[in-house]
């Protein structure tokens, strides 16, 4: 009798998630589907999209290579905190997490004082004799500001994963006579992998539609498929092709993260949420 | 081993905690710039908290955080109790709505949002202001929410059905069993949810930059456009003391926990109640707390009987009242104090025109240049002004009235005028190279030009170069021009408009095309600084004027506004700080010596009669130019023929193929299962 009512519970907030979520995405499509000027049915937008496969090409190697590089340096920190006391290692996830409630428009814009060609770290290589570098403006540049700004997405889901393996099954390989790079092997790696998956999507999808750190850190040939949405919406005038774009953004990320899914295990909590 | 990996992981510290560290650094740094370190001074955190401004916009962002998340935690808790008791297939669904905005990139979360809300609000219901206060908190609710529902279910998955039942045996209804049984079980997952929705609401800036309006901005918002202008220190004053108070909280958070789980474990059955019923009771209270100072908040905003005037201007063209100069605004204010003035800036007119014409907004006042004043009327995007309301309208010269965007001015009243030149450091620049507009090509400075980022000027550029007219509609030079430009990109830094100001500054570029009111500006920061205007290829002379457009709600407190600005004291005040040529030459009484006197600012009579004026383009070409300006931008291509029917295709097998084949797979196993 209870149950029945509680699910009643359930209709405004599903009533308000297609309102607000799923009908957008509908508008979204009706935009990339109609002439910006006569409003009528077209596929314009649409065919005009191919011209913008390179630069949706580049933005998915971008954000691939900053999960990657962030899947490097983020397990042996997650690996490391998972294996301190307990009031460590609540105070260490308490700093990973801090970065990430700070703006992060301002922690880029630091960035950019610390590599432009006369920025802080420029100086101090002249200083020491080693002249300066060119560091702003460059592919290289664009990934850092995406490894620095996504690092906790990878590092708190990997910790989480990690913190649950059962230390009897790692004494139970080293008892097997297992040696340590086999054990990681072969047990402690394939129990985080749904860490592992989750921390991927988590980074690459924040990272494949950015478009701040590509302006402020990236040069005029590292344009990404959020500068140019950003840019078809706020001074392109043309809002259907934009529509368009986000809807393609949209349908490669979904396949992404089915995939992910389809990798990490059917979780139904989704892993760990940030 | 072991010991790399500790080494690594306090690299990675460091890493995380370096861009911070020179934030907080810069917060006490004399100077305005942030690599520079002057002297070490608190004025800045005196300066943050005498700006109302800055004030105001974080008691924005606070207000629909706070909003946000009260909303989100008790609508939340309450759907995750239903969407717990559904059957598991309805639930399942459930969960993957709550998931869409959590997969979904934050820019399509943003823009479709703003499309839904410019659509229904605007297009179905015939509103103006469809992007307001609530559709930010609907926004912010909408990303918030799958927080609180993701932390909370698990924890109704942890609980014990037999308590609530053993509740109601004990003679509670459903709803005291849920206060007095589930409410306490779940508690740690709504505080938890609760936490995550606020600071993602207080820090979130793509999906508000997309569904904002004029009238209600957050700090991250203003933030993005700050960091384009020079940015003001005060600014890191603001970010380390939110730094400090997100860190002592999530520190007393922690040693909290810390206590109670001790606690938990010395004496488990007798301490536990107390320390719960005290945690719900201060839950409570803050709860109370935030959503009464919500209301609060939402109640002083501006009362009704003033009148609120949305004024839209350029980036740094108005007199703030730094460096000593009249603060125009305030100076408005004080003269008509039953109006506020609302100031927000965009920085070329392709972003103001995109902005009117994406529409949901309310603009009263619009100061656009000469051929985006012609397109605009064309458009009908403009009304006319009543100028018995505007009798400082005399001052404006003979010369100025009349203009060609505007033959029978009967919607615009001249702001400045100015030209559009080269601005070049001559600590760098080889005077011999400065012989036109092929300074911006030249590679014996790759690395040190920047571009002017809008598709006129850029364009403007190209054809005083080429030699074509500026007006050209002629799809083969503008082709040609696109070609120009796409051969100035290796020697490129990169393009701009106001962040100009900061990197021409401290000397990271050498060379740029700008307008010479701004260069005026940088020139009196850095004393290296000089303009050329190249005065045998041709030049831009622009006019930018005051108009009103259609989506204005308060005509005559606009027209009061425009006339205040055309008076002479006014204006030359005015120009003392923005450095343009004013077009009431009684100003120039008004403004410093030098600066009435700058060649800059009032070149030659000679010099100007070279310059042209842009004029108005039909809304076909200016879109072709613009996406040609794209393409040289974005390494874009041409589009293909039959590129969306294949698109649509792929699609759709995307969302197909997956449930059929999983279809599929159910049927083999139900059929396996039988034999």
């Amino acid at each position: 009798m209870k149950k029945n009512k509680s699910v009643l519970l359930s209709a405004p907030y599903i009533l308000w998630m297609l309102l607000f979520t799923l009908i957008p995405l509908g508008v979204v499509a009706y935009y990339a589907l109609t002439d910006a000027a006569t409003g009528e049915f077209t596929l314009d937008n649409l065919n005009a999209l191919s011209a913008y496969l390179p630069v949706l090409w580049e933005s998915i190697c971008y954000a691939l290579i900053s999960a990657l590089i962030c899947l490097l340096l983020g397990y042996p920190v997650a690996y490391c905190i998972a294996h301190c006391t307990t009031a460590v290692q609540k105070f260490l996830y308490m700093l990973v997490m801090l970065p990430m409630c700070m703006s992060f428009l301002l922690r880029t814009l630091a960035w950019v004082g610390l590599l432009q060609d006369t920025g802080l770290i420029n100086r101090f290589l002249e200083w020491i004799g080693i002249g300066a570098m060119p560091l702003i403006r460059t592919p290289g540049a664009v990934i850092l500001g995406m490894v620095y700004n996504y690092l906790p997405y990878m590092i708190l889901p990997l910790y989480s994963t990690i913190v649950k393996i059962d230390n009897r099954l790692i004494e139970a390989a080293e008892d097997l006579g297992c040696n340590a790079v086999q054990t990681f092997g072969r047990v402690v790696l394939p129990l985080s992998m749904p860490g592992i998956f989750t921390g991927i999507t988590m980074v690459f999808v924040p990272a494949v539609s950015t478009f701040y750190i590509s302006q402020k850190l990236g040069g005029t040939e590292t344009v990404l498929i959020g500068d140019v949405i950003e840019r078809l919406f706020k001074q392109g005038q043309n809002q259907n092709l934009g529509a368009a774009l986000s809807l393609v953004l949209m349908v490669l990320v979904f396949v992404c993260t089915g995939i992910m899914n389809r990798f990490g295990g059917d979780d139904e909590e989704g892993g760990v949420i940030v | 081993m072991k010991r790399a990996n500790r080494i690594l992981t306090v690299i990675m510290f460091i890493f995380l905690y370096i861009p911070m560290a020179v934030l907080i650094v810069a917060s006490f740094n004399t100077g305005k710039d942030m690599t520079r370190f002057e002297g070490f001074t608190f004025g800045q955190y005196a300066a943050l908290f005498r700006d109302p401004d800055l004030l105001r916009l974080l008691g924005n962002s606070l207000l629909i955080a706070i909003l946000s998340t009260a909303f989100s935690v008790v609508f939340g808790t309450v759907a995750a109790v239903g969407v717990h008791n559904l059957k598991p297939r309805l639930r399942k669904i459930a969960l993957s709505l709550t998931n869409i905005p959590m997969t979904n990139p934050d820019i399509v979360t943003g823009v479709s949002l703003s499309l839904l809300f410019i659509f229904v609000g605007g297009s179905l219901l015939g509103q103006r202001e469809s992007l307001n206060f609530f559709t930010l908190l609907i926004a912010h609710i909408t990303f918030s929410l799958p927080y609180v529902i993701l932390n909370v279910m698990p924890k109704l998955q942890q609980m014990n059905p037999a308590l609530q039942d053993a509740a109601m045996d004990l003679g509670c209804t459903p709803i005291q069993s849920f206060f007095k049984v589930t409410l306490h079980e779940i508690m740690p997952g709504i505080v938890s949810g609760g936490i995550m929705a606020f600071t993602m609401s207080l820090d979130d800036f793509v999906i508000s930059y997309f569904v904002t309006g004029m009238d209600f901005v957050t700090l991250p918002v203003e933030i993005y456009t700050y960091t384009k202008k020079p940015i003001h220190p005060k600014i890191y004053a603001m970010f380390t003391l939110l730094f400090l108070l997100i860190f002592v909280l999530m520190v007393t958070m922690n040693l909290l926990q810390l206590r109670a789980d001790k606690r938990k474990k010395e004496t488990r059955v007798k301490a536990v109640k107390p320390a719960v019923r005290i945690f719900r009771r201060v839950c409570a209270v803050v709860l109370a707390v935030c959503v009464l100072g919500g209301c609060v908040l939402l109640i002083s905003q501006p009362k009704s009987q003033t009148v609120t005037l949305n004024v839209y201007n350029w980036g740094m063209n108005i007199a703030d009242g730094t460096d000593d100069t009249l603060d125009i605004i305030a100076a408005f204010e004080e003269k008509y104090p039953n109006i506020r003035v609302q100031y927000a800036t965009y920085e070329s007119n392709e972003v103001m025109y995109s902005k009117l014409k994406n529409g949901g907004i309310t603009v009263d006042v619009v100061i656009p240049s000469d051929y985006m004043i012609a397109r605009m009327i064309d458009e009908d995007m403009l009304l006319e002004l009543n100028f018995d309301n505007i009798p400082n309208f005399s001052y404006v010269d003979e010369e100025f009235k009349y203009n060609d965007f505007d033959p029978e001015n009967k919607y615009s009243v001249p702001y400045t005028w100015g030209t559009v030149g080269i601005l070049y450091n001559t600590a760098y620049v080889d005077e011999a190279d400065v012989t036109g507009w092929e300074l911006l090509w030249n590679e014996k400075y790759t690395g040190k030009i920047l571009m002017i980022d809008n598709s006129r000027d850029a364009f403007g550029i190209a054809q005083y170069l080429l030699g074509y007219d500026v007006n050209t509609t002629d799809k083969a030079e503008l082709q040609a021009c696109a070609e120009k430009l796409a051969e100035q990109k290796p020697v490129l830094q990169q393009y701009v408009m106001d962040q100009i100001y900061s990197i021409m500054q401290n000397e990271e570029a050498w060379i740029a095309p700008y307008y010479a009111g701004d260069s005026m500006l940088m020139m009196e920061e850095n004393e290296n600084l000089a303009f050329y205007l190249p005065e045998d290829q041709g030049f831009n002379l622009f006019i930018d004027a005051m108009c009103i457009p259609n989506c204005c709600r308060e005509k005559e407190a606009a027209e009061l506004f425009i006339n205040f600005l055309c008076d002479p004291e006014i204006s030359g005040a005015n120009m003392d700080y923005i450095c343009y040529a004013s077009p009431i030459s009684e100003a120039k009484e008004y403004m410093e010596e030098y600066l009435a006197e700058s060649e800059v600012i009032y070149p030659d009579a000679e010099v100007l009669a070279v310059g042209t004026n842009y004029q108005f383009l039909p809304g076909e070409i200016s879109r072709h130019v613009e996406s040609l300006f794209m393409g040289v931008r974005g390494s874009v291509s041409e589009g293909g023929d039959n590129f969306g029917l294949v698109l649509i295709l792929v699609i759709a097998a995307v969302l197909v193929i997956p449930p059929v084949f999983r279809l599929i797979k159910r049927q083999v196993k139900k059929a396996k299962k039988k034999v």
